[in-house]
């Protein structure tokens, strides 16, 4: 095709311009990409950090009560779950678990000479635990001399397996042994242990004296069943007056990755503005293109060239510059995430997934179809010349 | 042999309305261009004779009265059907030859044959027709620029001829070389004439005119003679 092979050509002739114009499309699509890619990986990562608790009702005393024990109290400390609460909870949720959470916050000391610190303490009855968290080294304290700890407070602790820890003020609440490292879980609803410590629920109730819980987990077996779990127990427990609060994590999760999604693609769209500005200068230069070459559009329509020929040309040249200018932006916003992936995030495991692939695509779309649309008005001026006037022009 | 006349003005009127008033390029001219006729249009500056070879172009349509080509009237074509005419029944040569520098000599020769198939045609046709208007084969892969004046205008030929038209109108074929060369591209017109090309031919000058058969004088806007 005579057409398709001038338009090349006149690429080539003019490289530097016509790579200039490239240039912008490249940083449009990267832009475009490179946003895009980002949102996808943090809402891979943020999900994968929620999906293990994506799972559970949090059941929580409610906020604004005034307290569970007939209004007797104003500040936290009085807004508890109580036994009997827990187990109208248990009633409500079966056949599903409910675990009960006790939690609180202390003074301790990693060993002799150290400074004191303050963490959150976890108390959970120990077969509850392994339903709730993961090891990354060590087993599952059963005993109400030992602990668990987090993967953060062991990283900068310094807290190995068979440390001791030394709870409350010079010790004054008992010192425990650590029998094993809990997985890093990241941002939870249920209990966040990355920075904590989790003790038997024993040793929490003897200790600090509680008989009442903080909140109750329930893990639902069948995620389907999520919204008739939460609604039994709010039936169950606020009949009369409103005593509990209840938290689906699931929705809590999707409204998150709504917003993170909104807010990708926001950023997204902010990158293709720069698109659109890449789009100008190639109508720009299609613009000049066209006036440089107008007494040679007339001589293609005085020996016949029908006007969508002379157009097809201009088209074509819009053609190259998107596709060619789209692809560079794809690789190069491949390699550029990989770059950001493997320094921001430490890991390129969320690079390389379908997601990545669509978001390049549509960038190089958006490109190609940018660049079209740039060179249609060009064209159609090209195609509309009077060929006498066109020959004419000096 | 068909013996329809190739080309019919008849009362042909050409106005430019313009702000200042309208302009009468064309009042009322009539000819008529017969099968292997040699014509050479001459007339001073503004008498109307680039509006006579763009009206015998195709390149424009008349105000008023009819112009036919090979039988076929002009008057109610679609520039789509103006253009297919041009392209498949008239060879244009210019005077500044007005080849294409980013196509090679080939490419410039069979581009009108390519606009009429609508695909790639084969090269030995364009090196044929070259042969024919005598330009040496070593030149056939150049590019325009790398050519002499005389042989851009020798490409230039070739490329109205390609298609076999039924007319070759010429516009100041030589105005843009020097004498020994012109009439060389004369001598190669003459030759195409006597093998049956009908030739119109726009000049102002009257040593190039006297290669041609019949001259059409014109003058305000009429033929005068």
């Amino acid at each position: 095709m005579i057409f398709w092979e001038i338009a090349k050509r006149n690429i080539r002739i003019h490289l530097f311009r016509s790579s200039l114009a490239m240039l912008g499309i490249v940083i449009g699509v990267v832009a475009i990409a490179s946003m895009g890619i980002l949102g996808n990986t943090i809402m891979l990562m943020v999900s994968e950090n929620m999906n293990d608790i994506g799972d559970s009702v949090i059941v929580s005393p409610h906020a604004g009560s005034g307290g569970m024990f007939g209004g007797g109290g104003v500040g936290t400390e009085s807004l508890k779950i109580t036994e009997q609460n827990f187990q109208q909870i248990k009633r409500a949720a079966a056949p599903n678990t409910a675990i009960p959470v006790l939690q609180t916050a202390d003074r301790m000391k990693m060993g002799v000479g150290s400074d004191d610190i303050v963490a959150s303490i976890y108390g959970l009855n120990p077969d509850d635990v392994p339903s709730l968290m993961k090891l990354s080294n060590g087993s599952y304290n059963r005993a109400n001399s030992g602990c668990l700890v987090g993967a953060t407070f062991a990283e900068d602790h310094n807290v190995k397996l068979g440390s001791r820890i030394s709870i409350g003020t010079d010790g004054s609440k008992g010192t425990l042994r650590v029998t094993g490292i809990i997985e890093e879980r990241g941002m939870s609803f249920d209990v966040m242990t990355d920075s904590a410590i989790v003790v038997t629920k024993d040793w929490f109730d003897t200790t600090y004296n509680r008989e009442d819980y903080d909140s109750v987990v329930v893990k639902v077996n069948n995620i389907e069943e999520m919204d008739k779990v939460k609604t039994a127990i709010e039936n169950q427990l606020n009949k009369r007056e409103k005593i509990v609060d209840t938290l689906d994590t699931r929705k809590v999760m999707e409204a998150f990755t709504t917003s993170l999604g909104q807010v990708s693609t926001f950023v997204t769209a902010i990158g293709g503005i720069s698109l659109i500005v890449a789009g100008v200068s190639i109508l720009n230069i299609m613009m000049m293109s066209v006036t440089e070459r107008i007494k040679e559009i007339g001589i293609m329509r005085s020996i016949g060239a029908q006007k969508k020929e002379v157009m097809s040309m201009f088209l074509y040249e819009a053609i190259i510059l998107g596709v060619v200018g789209s692809a560079i932006g794809g690789i190069m916003s491949l390699l550029g995430g990989y770059a950001i992936s493997a320094g921001m995030f430490k890991t390129t495991k969320y690079l390389f997934v379908p997601t990545t692939f669509i978001t390049i695509s549509y960038a190089i779309s958006f490109g190609i179809i940018i660049c079209v649309i740039c060179g249609i008005y060009p064209a159609w001026r090209a195609a509309n010349l009077n060929p006498i006037d066109a020959l004419r022009h000096e | 042999m068909n013996d329809q006349p190739v080309m019919v003005f008849r009362d042909v009127v050409k106005v430019y309305p313009l702000p200042a008033g309208d302009v009468t390029a064309l009042d009322g001219v009539s000819f008529q261009v017969d099968r292997g006729e040699f014509i050479s249009v001459m007339g001073p500056s503004g008498s109307g004779k680039s509006t006579l070879l763009n009206l015998m172009g195709c390149l424009d349509t008349p105000t008023s009265g009819d112009i036919w080509i090979g039988g076929t009237r002009i008057g109610d074509m679609t520039d789509t059907e103006l253009t297919s005419l041009r392209r498949d029944r008239i060879g244009f040569v210019f005077q500044y030859f007005n080849l294409f520098p980013l196509l090679n000599i080939i490419e410039n020769v069979t581009f009108p044959m390519m606009l009429k198939t609508g695909k790639g045609v084969d090269p030995e046709r364009g090196k044929e027709v070259l042969r024919a208007v005598l330009l040496d084969d070593k030149l056939f892969t150049h590019t325009p620029t790398e050519l002499s004046g005389g042989q851009q205008q020798r490409v230039s030929v070739a490329r109205a001829l390609i298609n076999n038209p039924d007319i070759l109108l010429c516009d100041e074929p030589t105005g843009n070389l020097d004498s020994k060369t012109g009439d060389g591209i004369m001598d190669l017109m003459t030759d195409l004439n006597r093998k049956g090309t009908t030739i119109i031919m726009v000049t102002h000058d009257s040593h190039i005119a006297e290669y041609s058969r019949r001259t059409i004088r014109i003058a305000d806007g009429r033929i005068v003679a």
